[in-house]
């Protein structure tokens, strides 16, 4: 992969053309006279720049608009002899960013402080989105699209649902300024090829069914699915266009193009790509075939395309793993949703547990794959899905669930090798192998049961080491009983060695007293960890309750992976029939928020979880860790919330709870603004769930802005604030009460400080959107007013007085909650 | 489909034209039965042979008459048949092929059945001769294993799996049939597996293989090194196994299916329908009597797969939605096994298949489920010996299952869990449960209702000792797991107890009849083991602190159960006599047990007293239980989560090879019927194409 990331000169020449058409006529005239020149000259700058390249360096080539784009004849005369120099190309490092003398002399001067703006170091992803939105400057638009290339690549994944919105419903400047570095990243991963090409259809959705078939936005989206976007992967020694090179040198796959159909116009290449790669999509078979027939042909037709792929038979892996790109992620995804919908199908809870873990389990016989889930931080391959362990969710007709992934980390999923399938049963030989090593006391027990609770049942009697069983055990075997120890070898118990030796030792009977096994039986009881209690109405309490660890450590030993030192454990909440595209939104704007709180250093604590938009109606979530809502809270445990603080952290004075408290707040004032802020509505308990170190974490953004559910006006307080919650802190007159106040307070401050930074994030996606969270005019006036820019900081304090106030007082979050419980029965 | 309504339709032509004539064929018969070389006078002989439709009974019956002497006259003739039913296998002209099959069948018939007495050795002779014979079987174990394996028609690779059913059906009994020695060392094992792993031809011919696996597995198995059995044990590929299990799994659902359309059909005559109702499960125009055998078959096939592969205890928890109609194609199985996602493109997409059934009410089901369904029908009545040996045959693998760690971990998964309708038994003393709200549960649980189920069903005069000690055997291995794995399982424990203490019951009462014919002191010995499980180990398994109280409730309750017991033990311990030992053994066992009598008798007793009832209520015995744990003390007894593993020889061999000889008996007989029609169908097949 290395080797295609520098190479993608995948500007194109028509997009070129457009964007500077009008700035670069006079230019245009000058330049013309030299190309030929020019091109030397660029030769030469390359091979200069390549010594300092480092080829491997991630960022991206940078194209510049130049003059010479502008004339197409050209290029094209141009094409064969670029042929034979490109084969001496360099994936060579991407030149900075244009300098703004090369920007139209007329543009420039008259925009030169903007100029100056951009080439400072303040200039960041988020002022680029900006401007890019704003300007309508098709200069300036071209200018940050190049630009673009120059910001690290998940800075820019950040804003990726605002550039991809602005593609697809904005005019056609922008579209053609950003194009390029969509399909630049787009070689460069699958993982962006399909980030893309989801939302491409996503937000294509609310378009007119008529205009979406044609729009850019489809297009674009066939483009990456077809697979047509494969990294091109040139010789090392490639030639590198340098910035103010001309864009002549067409992308690699328009080189195939030509030699296979020559009637295929190479100025044309994106926009006619519509047509040939859909077919393509469509029939694999014949795509594989017309592949490599080309790739065969460009075989012949170059004579250094041996190259092209490290040396290996180009052929054979254009057959073999070029058509399977993208596919196995895709079929995945398909599959996940494919069982979400007919889970919905189903009427009971328990029918879809069965019904998930069935289908799951079918899953399963075709992992490992290269597949690997997008919400995770790093690269791994997806190895095994405990098809036992997943849940369905609490929905009231659609059938979210929760799967948990085993998956084995490496270091490219698209490169390293998929790792081997490991058979289900494998795991006995593979957990003695284990045992063997660390002795019985570290047993690996596949159903969960901890070593101390072991430990600690047994204490009166002396526990005896593996000598002695494996002593013990001979003895039994002399006597022609075959015990169950020599199967499942030290996995088996000290106490089970306590029975045999004692017995075997000596003929003296050994006695022990009723009371005291009673007594141990209530005891092992006792120390289990507080555990939901199964209820096939909520199967996922008691699934989501288990710590974290603890189900990872179960999981692992379970599985026939878990000896492997790169394994992980991973979940996922697959949704269907749900448009996620609002939660990505709001995703967006509660990191944006998080990380201005954390630049500004105020401690308010939220927790933004992952969205991954599949489509207008499915998608992925990434689960919160540890957590469980507050119905679930309830409704199990039967304790008021302060209460069943004190019962999973202690009393009031011990640490734990201050700290478990003061995480409540923290979060607590963090959620209230972002409620406040994003007008989250529908906040019954069972959208908000609290965490093993007591923070609480809204979730289910799906009514904010302008949107509330059904539109009863239930909820007219800025935020959710019960009684509950103030026992928590500590009651209306305790520190930690005024301490939550004052949080909400700098939290505003903060906020308002950089307001322009969150009003982006949603005035972008306002674009073109249908979604109820942007119905009627006011949305985004209405969200900056509440930044209230115009108070002083002492009106604000009063403000925040007020909002708590009237947030406690509300009658009608009660209300809400007894509507919620009379109608999804939500406590 | 289409193929069943044409079969159909051809079963009658070929009735009404059974006319006795003088065909062509017989003729040729006739002239390989003479001295000459048939091919003397007519160079295409063969050729031409292998163009008629083959008279099977004729030829049959040809070769039944041949005596000794003449044998040796006509072995050459019979030899140069054989030889070139052969090569006909690998004709294009699938005509060919199909009459060569037939004819290999009907060669191998008619020899076995003329010589029944004879030695194998003479038959190989008389067919292939002596020096040729490793050859000629090399070749025909190749042809079949390539028609089997490639892309030919359906019908001839069913053909073939008819001919090796036949073959390896011939004699009686499966060991003595010595041609499969040349079955053994020319393996067709990969071929079979070939055919499960694939999802279409799995459908059609996965019944036959998996039969023909199961029988294979049983030639010479204690004597030699049976080479399916080491093939078998090995497989791990997952859609095979899985492919196997799926066959399995559809032969019983379809049993349970049928078996209950029959009982709602006629309520009342349970009995006599359930004789009748067995039939026709896979051959639509087989007679009823096969099926029962047939049963036995595919329930062979799944211990095989149980004891031998350890990799099979997946499958049996794969689940799968359950299928009405065994016709259809099951949950879509990967066609190419093992492979990464990209490599095997549309499989998944069959996951949106809208024919797929959304059917609201559809039971997700696993082979597990299925099968326990199936024993609680089996087990209902074991009167009949195949009953006896079906109901055997399923305890013998729910032990395996039992004592499989990677089984008995899924077994006990929570987050698996089932709703299992056992069937039980109309009795008198009990309503015919029709409660449908059995809760979804581990499958355990659904084990040890069965377990429960048939302790309490069976205690009649006619004793099925064998059957119960297996029975109480199972619950042990679970009890023990459960016990290591400290898995405190939410089981009504109670209902366990109490059947196992009538057991007891009936078996002081029956002391004298039973003694005649068992030792019924090795059950009565299991039986209190179990109990001193619960109460020795009671802490690291039981749900609740309330369920030891209440075991102790139970066994103070019962307790004249005990005393009996307790008394009659040591009547025959003291006296000399054959049991002497057995029962001593059960006097030692019942220590803890009388301990807790003992202990808690005369507390209740007196707390009465004191408080002047009569009658203590349940609540008030089990307060007297609780306040009086700390007097009493038990004694740690030897080995009680020990048991002795499974292991078929030597105790299990005799059972087997009966079990196997009837199983060959009816898929010989099967195979018989089944061979002539398929060869109408495939005449019919190639004229019209």
């Amino acid at each position: 992969m290395e080797m295609d990331l520098g190479a993608d000169q995948v500007i194109n020449p028509e997009v070129a053309l457009k964007a500077c058409q009008e700035v670069l006529l006079m230019d245009k005239l000058q330049n013309r006279e030299a190309p030929e020149q020019r091109r030397d000259d660029q030769q030469q700058q390359q091979q200069q720049q390549q010594r300092f390249a480092d080829p491997t360096e991630g960022s991206a080539p940078l194209w510049l608009v130049s003059p010479d784009a502008c004339s197409i004849k050209e290029e094209d005369e141009g094409d064969e002899a670029e042929e034979e120099g490109r084969l001496h190309r360099d994936p060579s490092p991407p030149p900075r960013p244009a300098p703004p003398s090369l920007l139209p002399a007329a543009a420039a001067s008259k925009q030169s402080w903007l100029l100056r703006l951009f080439e400072s170091k303040l200039f960041d992803v988020s002022m680029a989105i900006s401007y890019l939105y704003k300007s309508k400057e098709p200069g300036v638009q071209a200018y940050i699209g190049n630009r673009l290339f120059s910001f690290p690549d998940s800075e820019v994944d950040f804003y990726l649902p605002q550039l991809l919105n602005m593609y697809v419903h904005m005019d056609t400047e922008v579209g053609d300024a950003i194009r390029p570095y969509l399909i630049h990243r787009c070689r460069g991963g699958i993982t962006f090829s399909l980030l893309t090409a989801w939302l491409l259809g996503a937000y294509s959705s609310d378009m007119h069914i008529s205009t979406q078939r044609h729009s850019r936005g489809t297009k674009l989206r066939k483009l990456i699915l077809s697979d047509e976007l494969k990294p091109t992967a040139p010789p090392p020694d490639a030639l590198v266009p340098v910035c103010g090179s001309p864009p002549s040198s067409p992308p690699r796959s328009r080189c195939h193009r030509r030699h296979n159909s020559s009637n295929t116009d190479s100025a044309s290449l994106f926009s006619s790509a519509g047509p040939a790669p859909a077919e393509a999509f469509l029939s694999p078979t014949r795509r594989t075939h017309h592949r490599s027939k080309s790739d065969a042909t460009t075989a012949s037709s170059e004579p250094g395309s041996g190259l092209r792929r490290t040396g290996s038979n180009p052929k054979v892996e254009a057959v073999h793993e070029e058509p399977e790109r993208l596919r196995p992620q895709r079929e995945l995804v398909k599959s996940l949703l494919g069982i979400g919908k007919r889970l919905a199908t189903l009427p009971t809870k328990e029918q879809k547990t069965q019904r998930l873990i069935s289908e799951l389990s079918q899953l399963n016989h075709k992992l490992p794959a290269r597949v690997w889930l997008p919400t995770a931080e790093r690269q791994h391959h997806v190895c095994r899905i405990p098809h036992t362990q997943a849940v369905v969710l609490n929905s009231k007709d659609k059938a979210p669930y929760i799967i948990y992934v085993e998956v084995l980390e490496c270091k490219s999923f698209e490169t390293s090798p998929v790792p081997v399938r490991i058979p289900e049963t494998r795991i006995r030989s593979a957990r003695s192998a284990e045992n063997l090593d660390c002795g019985g006391a570290s047993d690996a027990n596949n159903v969960g049961m901890m070593s101390e609770h072991r430990a600690g049942s047994f204490s009166t009697v002396p526990n005896y080491d593996n000598d002695d069983e494996a002593w013990a055990t001979d003895d039994i075997g002399q006597l022609q009983v075959e015990v169950e120890a020599q199967t499942s070898s030290s996995d088996n118990i000290s106490q089970f060695s306590v029975d045999s030796i004692t017995s075997l030792e000596s003929k003296e009977p050994v006695f022990i007293a009723a009371g005291d096994i009673r007594r141990r039986l209530s005891e092992n009881l006792a120390h289990t960890p507080t555990t939901f209690r199964r209820d096939p109405e909520d199967p996922s309490a008691v699934a989501l309750k288990e710590p974290w660890e603890d189900k990872v450590r179960r999981i692992r030993e379970g599985s026939p992976y878990g000896h492997l030192m790169n394994w992980r454990l991973l979940s996922v909440i697959v949704k269907c029939g749900d448009d996620l595209r609002q939660e990505l939104l709001a995703y967006q704007v509660l990191r944006q928020l998080q990380s201005i709180w954390q630049q500004e250093r105020v401690p308010l604590w939220i927790k933004p979880y992952k969205i991954l938009v599949m489509s207008s109606d499915s998608g992925m979530i990434e689960p919160v860790l540890n957590a469980v809502s507050l119905h679930q809270v309830r409704k199990q445990s039967q304790l008021s919330l302060l209460d069943y603080f004190l019962q999973e952290h202690g009393s009031f004075t011990t640490e734990a709870f201050l700290a478990a408290q003061r995480s409540f707040v923290q979060s607590c004032a963090g959620y209230s603004l972002i409620c406040y802020l994003l007008q989250v509505k529908d906040r019954h308990n069972g959208n908000i769930l609290l965490d093993s170190e007591g923070h609480i974490i809204h979730i289910d953004f799906g009514f904010i802005l302008s949107s509330s559910p059904r539109n009863l006006g239930f909820e007219t307080s800025a935020f959710k604030l019960t009684s509950e919650f103030v026992d928590v802190m500590g009651g209306l007159d305790g520190d930690m009460f005024i301490y939550y106040k004052m949080l909400i307070l700098q939290g505003l401050i903060a906020a308002r400080k950089h307001m322009e930074k969150v009003l982006q994030i949603v005035e972008i996606m306002q674009q073109g959107s249908h979604l109820a969270c942007f119905h009627g005019s006011s949305t985004i006036r209405g969200l900056k007013e509440r930044f209230h820019m115009s108070l002083t900081e002492e009106q604000l304090q009063l403000l925040v007085e007020q909002l708590v106030d009237g947030s406690m007082r509300s009658i009608t979050t009660k209300l809400y909650d007894s509507f919620q419980y009379v109608t999804n029965g939500i406590m | 489909m289409s193929q069943v309504e044409k079969k159909a339709g051809l079963l009658r032509r070929t009735s009404s034209s059974k006319k006795p004539l003088k065909e062509k064929v017989v003729l040729m018969y006739d002239e390989i039965f003479a001295k000459e070389d048939p091919a003397k006078n007519n160079p295409r002989f063969w050729d031409e042979l292998f163009l008629m439709k083959v008279n099977l009974e004729y030829l049959e019956s040809k070769l039944e008459s041949v005596d000794g002497e003449e044998v040796q006259r006509i072995q050459d003739n019979i030899n140069s048949l054989f030889h070139h039913c052969i090569q006909a296998l690998g004709e294009e002209h699938q005509i060919k092929v199909v009459n060569a099959l037939q004819t290999l069948c009907a060669l191998f018939r008619g020899v076995h059945q003329k010589n029944k007495s004879a030695s194998g050795f003479d038959i190989i002779n008389m067919l292939m001769g002596f020096d040729k014979a490793e050859q000629r079987m090399k070749d025909l174990m190749e042809r079949l294993d390539s028609l089997l394996c490639g892309g030919g028609s359906e019908s001839l690779k069913s053909l073939c799996l008819k001919l090796l059913l036949c073959l390896v059906t011939v004699t009686d009994n499966i060991s003595q049939n010595t041609i499969l020695e040349y079955v053994m060392i020319n393996s067709i094992f990969e071929a079979i597996l070939q055919i499960l792993s694939d999802v279409s031809s799995r459908g059609q011919h996965g019944y036959d293989a998996v039969v023909l696996l199961a029988l294979l597995v049983n030639y010479r198995k204690y004597e030699s090194v049976n080479p399916y059995i080491v093939k078998l044990s090995i497989v791990d590929d997952e859609p095979t196994l899985d492919g196997m299990g799926m066959v399995v799994h559809q032969a019983l659902t379809e049993y349970n299916r049928q078996y209950k359309d029959k009982e709602e059909e006629n309520q009342g005559g349970f009995f006599s329908t359930f004789t009748s109702m067995v039939g026709s499960m896979f051959i639509a125009d087989a007679d009823e009597k096969l099926s029962v055998q047939t049963n036995e078959a595919i329930l062979l096939a799944l211990y095989e797969a149980v004891h031998l592969n350890r990799n099979f205890i997946t499958v049996l928890a794969q689940s799968h939605p359950e299928m009405d109609i065994p016709t259809t194609p099951t949950t879509p199985t990967p066609t190419t096994p093992t492979t990464p996602l990209g490599t095997t493109p549309p499989s998944l997409d069959m996951m949106n298949n809208p024919e797929l059934p959304l059917d609201p009410n559809l039971q997700t089901s696993n082979l597990l489920i299925t099968f326990l369904k199936y024993a609680s029908i089996v087990m209902q009545d074991t009167k009949d010996e195949h009953r006896l040996n079906s109901a055997r045959l399923c305890l013998i693998i729910l032990t395996c299952i039992a004592e499989d760690q990677y089984a008995d971990a899924f077994l006990h998964d929570d987050n698996m869990n089932f709703r299992v309708n056992l069937h039980r038994m109309p009795m008198r003393h009990r309503k015919k449960a029709v409660d449908k709200n059995i809760p979804s549960r581990p499958l355990v649980c659904a084990v040890l209702d069965l377990m429960v189920e048939f302790i309490v069903t069976h205690m009649m005069k006619d004793f099925p000792m064998d059957l119960y000690m297996r029975c109480v055997q199972i619950i042990h291995k679970l009890l023990c797991y459960q016990k290591k794995c400290r898995i405190r399982l939410h089981y009504t424990w109670r209902e366990l107890w109490s059947a196992l203490i009538n057991l007891l019951k009936f078996l002081l009462s029956n002391e004298t009849t039973l003694l005649a014919k068992h030792n019924i002191f090795h059950l009565a010995l299991l039986v209190v083991n179990l109990f001193n499980m619960f109460i020795t180990y009671g802490d690291t398994f039981l749900p609740t602190s309330n369920s030891y109280d209440e075991l102790y409730y139970e066994i103070v309750r019962m307790h004249q159960v005990f005393d009996n017991l307790y008394c009659m033990v040591l009547r025959v311990s003291t006296n000399t006599g054959q049991w002497k030992e057995a029962a001593s053994k059960v006097t030692h066992a019942l220590v803890n047990v009388r301990a807790i009598v003992n202990h808690f008798d005369p507390k209740i007793e007196s707390y009465a007293a004191v408080n002047h009832i009569s009658q203590l209520s349940e609540e008030q015995v089990l307060e007297v239980v609780r306040s009086n744990y700390d007097t009493l003390t038990l004694k740690l007894q030897d080995g009680l989560d020990q048991f002795e593993r499974y292991s078929e020889q030597p105790k299990e061999a005799a059972f087997f090879k009966e079990l196997v000889r009837s199983i060959s008996l009816n898929v010989r007989k099967n195979v018989s019927l089944n061979t002539l029609s398929q060869g109408v169908l495939l005449k019919e097949f190639s004229t019209i194409s």
